[in-house]
């Protein structure tokens, strides 16, 4: 067809450098099209099993409950309660997430801060674990608890009244695929986050540790009601 | 004309099982590149049909043209220059005429 005929072997070379970009460029493409759905059954079939996984556990559970007697039901009962509070030390299934500050230079003009991690970013990942279902959750060693606080002290952050500064461990049971799921969703925290360059990782593991809240607990205002005091 | 052939295709079956896919950010990067690779194929094959080619200027051209692409984009891109649809429209302009010249020079023949 075209009269070239020099260096053949040389082009040749040329081609498949080419072709390799080819296709490695048509699979990210392919990729970035079809995450989106893809992700999407996932995601809804896993709901799907875990709802009846969960329905299982609960019709267990209400069969257990009608056949024990009262005793060994208020035993279980204290101990959950006191799970739920935080007092105990909990392993399970669940993730690891750390989070780092920005290794990226700021631009010229951009706000130094944005690359900085501050106590939102920690509360909205906190705040999608929750919602994702996990069960317990800690930072950097300290158990959140319903009345811990995350909060910027300086360029270190406050946890129960603890100072820690970057980087964060946070270590939060539950399911693991799910967590990762809710953090990893298109447009979500950690995409958001890694906009800015902060250096997120996220280990799903089979144990994860979560301590228990070190503290004490005190109450000077508030006072449980009495029954029927209304 | 059959080496090349082979050796594109050679290219793409090792792409296409090669484990290595280009993260979103940098997605940009590399198909300015590709656009830059393809403008110098579509010319090489024109200086073919008019009878200039040379082959250490397209060899060259080639790479060189694929890594000046891709790192004008991104110094662009830290300046705050979107260089990235200047380098589509200018590359992409280049191609269409490097095919029309083509089409005239086989048209001719």
């Amino acid at each position: 067809m075209l009269p070239i005929k020099q260096g053949q072997v040389a082009i040749a070379l040329v081609c498949a450098v080419l072709g390799f970009m080819l296709a490695v460029q048509f699979r990210t493409t392919q990729d970035i099209k079809s995450s989106i759905p893809f992700q999407r059954i996932e995601d809804l079939s896993q709901r799907l099993s875990q709802t009846e996984k969960e329905r299982d556990t609960l019709l267990k559970q209400m069969h257990e409950l009608r056949q024990t007697p009262e005793l060994e039901s208020a035993v279980k009962e204290a101990q959950n309660i006191r799970m739920g509070a935080g007092v105990v030390d909990l392993e399970g299934k669940g993730l690891i997430i750390t989070v780092d500050d920005s290794k990226r230079l700021s631009k010229a003009g951009d706000n130094p801060n944005l690359y900085l991690i501050h106590d939102e970013d920690i509360l909205k990942v906190i705040n999608e674990l929750w919602a994702a279902g996990a069960e317990a959750i800690s930072i950097n060693e300290q158990r959140l608890i319903a009345t811990s606080e995350i909060r910027c002290a300086g360029p270190t952050l406050s946890v129960n009244n603890t100072r820690y500064s970057p980087p964060y461990e946070i270590r939060a049971i539950g399911e693991p695929q799910t967590l990762e799921n809710a953090l990893k969703m298109r447009g979500g925290v950690i995409e958001t986050l890694q906009f800015w360059g902060i250096q997120v990782s996220v280990k799903k593991q089979e144990i994860v540790q979560v301590p228990a809240y070190k503290g004490t607990f005190r109450f000077e205002y508030a006072k449980p009601v009495k029954d029927g005091g209304k | 004309m059959l080496l090349p052939l082979i050796g594109l295709i050679i290219g793409m079956v090792m792409g296409s099982f090669f484990p290595l896919t280009i993260p979103v950010e940098y997605a940009k990067f590399m198909s300015v590149a590709l656009l830059a690779s393809l403008d110098s194929v579509f010319g090489g094959l024109r200086a073919g049909a008019e009878d200039k080619y040379d082959n250490t200027v397209f060899v060259t051209g080639f790479f060189t043209n694929a890594l000046m692409a891709a790192g004008l984009v991104y110094v662009g891109e830290r300046l705050g220059i979107d260089l990235y649809y200047v380098a589509l429209l200018a590359f992409g302009l280049r191609i269409f005429q490097n095919l029309a010249i083509m089409r005239r020079y086989f048209l001719k023949k």
